[in-house]
């Protein structure tokens, strides 16, 4: 038949595509009840257009595809197809394709800051007792640099005292858990201390840095020891 | 096509300049006959005239088809980012149901805990299963221990950094290769607390290993184990 690719390309394809990019948009949505039901409608809206043009087609023998007397409602119908189609991409884009990769990117940003941070907090150097901790609180919120430096005050005067000199190198680190705006990084260290007249004394460290998203950076708002006892 | 009907053709046109030219010499009923009486000439037989709807419809239709093929790597990319999160867990799980066994062998459930583990092994640590093993089984057995552990912290391993000195492990199984479609090393955290039945003092151990989780045939099975020292 001549007209066949034409009522394929405008009265069978069209209204397909056009209900499949409303599913798929629900699917990315993960059907929320609003897109339920204004799903429901529009794909009623397109099945009435479809039996409409079915039972015109049985009358007249003619149809959108095929009525060379009438193109403009064929337009139409591509266009709206196309629409719908359009749609769905830029919703599949925007709820699939950004969070997948913005998880990806945080994972990789959240091992490397909670590495650094810990290597740091478990360094110390007598000559200049403040660096590390300097280094660690700049990438900590504002309230947990203070609690971090209050508590670590004591500590570093204690070893700068007693000339003790800590280092520490990451062994291995993975994410325990992370979504959108925190995460928890668990980080195994090995930490080196000397102190004179002793051999140095090596520890095992593992250390959970736990971090939260705060106007599109990462900050550390805890490094706790991992281990239960 | 609709448009083009309601111009006048050149033909008509000649007519009618004709009739006004020669009106007063003719008969006035030849005025009569209007060009609507005349048998329309069937314009579709002249080929496929591209108009501006078509070429607007094949523009859409390019449109459709591409944001199809977008909706679709979408689609596959997502499935295969949300599996890799869920397989991810699921290794999560496996190191730390094996793990948890592990920690909590006492002097009674020894031999049923080693035979749990070893069937929760493959590769090179289910061949050196006895001998990996054998120093946490003696362990147990000599202390005559009451063992419960508790994991702290599982996470999927992003960073590892091989100690300077260290006795490198035989990273690679090459024969695991073969079976295991992939492998994942998994960092499990853990304590455990020994009441031996000799000293009335608990004793507390501190566990950080690493897990190689291998996924045969859909089975996830320990490949691997190292205690991070």
């Amino acid at each position: 038949m001549k007209y066949a690719w034409r009522i394929l390309a405008f009265d069978v394809a069209p209204p397909l595509a056009a209900i499949a990019a409303l599913v798929y948009i629900g699917i990315t949505l993960a059907w929320p009840l609003w897109w339920v039901s204004a799903c429901s409608v529009l794909s009623l809206l397109i099945v009435e257009a479809v039996v409409v043009n079915v039972v015109l087609a049985r009358r007249d023998s003619v149809t959108v595809g095929t009525d060379d007397d009438a193109p403009g409602p064929r337009l139409v119908v591509a266009a709206v197809a196309t629409t719908a189609l359009a749609a769905a991409v830029v919703v599949g884009y925007l709820n699939w394709s950004v969070p997948d990769r913005d998880l990806r990117d945080d994972t990789a940003e959240v091992v490397g800051i909670a590495t650094s941070i810990s290597e740091d907090s478990a360094t110390f150097t007598p000559r200049s007792p403040t660096v590390s901790i300097d280094r660690a609180t700049a990438m900590m919120s504002p309230q947990s640099a203070e609690a971090f430096k209050k508590e670590f005050a004591s500590v570093a005067k204690d070893l700068a005292a007693r000339n003790i000199s800590a280092q520490a190198s990451t062994v291995s680190a993975g994410v325990e858990a992370i979504g959108p705006t925190a995460a928890s990084v668990a980080v195994i260290l090995r930490g080196t201390q000397n102190s004179p007249g002793k051999p140095p004394d090596t520890a095992v460290l593992a250390l959970r840095v736990q971090l939260s998203k705060q106007d599109g950076r990462w900050l550390v708002d805890d490094v706790s020891p991992i281990h239960s006892r | 096509m609709a448009d083009m009907q309601q111009e006048i053709r050149p033909s008509e046109q000649r007519r009618s300049i004709d009739a006004m030219i020669s009106g007063p010499l003719k008969p006035p009923g030849t005025l009569t006959r209007m060009p609507d009486d005349e048998p329309k000439p069937d314009f579709s037989d002249d080929g496929p005239a591209i108009t501006g709807y078509g070429i607007g419809s094949a523009v859409l239709g390019v449109i459709a088809i591409a944001a199809i093929a977008l909706a679709a790597l979408m689609w596959t990319q997502h499935h295969d980012d949300a599996d890799e999160l869920r397989y991810r867990a699921r290794a999560m799980q496996a190191a730390a149901d094996w793990t948890s066994v592990l920690i909590n062998m006492n002097k009674d459930t020894v031999d049923s805990s080693l035979v749990k583990l070893h069937d929760g092994t493959v590769g090179q640590l289910n061949a050196d299963f006895d001998a990996a093993l054998r120093p946490y089984r003696d362990l147990v057995q000599k202390l005559q221990s009451r063992t419960e552990g508790q994991v702290d912290s599982v996470a999927v391993e992003f960073v590892h950094h091989q100690q300077p000195g260290a006795d490198g492990r035989p990273p690679s199984q090459p024969e695991l290769s073969v079976f295991a479609t992939r492998t994942d090393t998994v960092v499990v955290v853990a304590t455990s607390v020994s009441e031996n039945a000799g000293s009335g003092k608990p004793q507390t151990v501190r566990w950080t290993l690493r897990l190689e989780v291998a996924d045969i045939g859909g089975k996830l099975m320990i490949a691997g184990l190292e205690s991070v020292r």
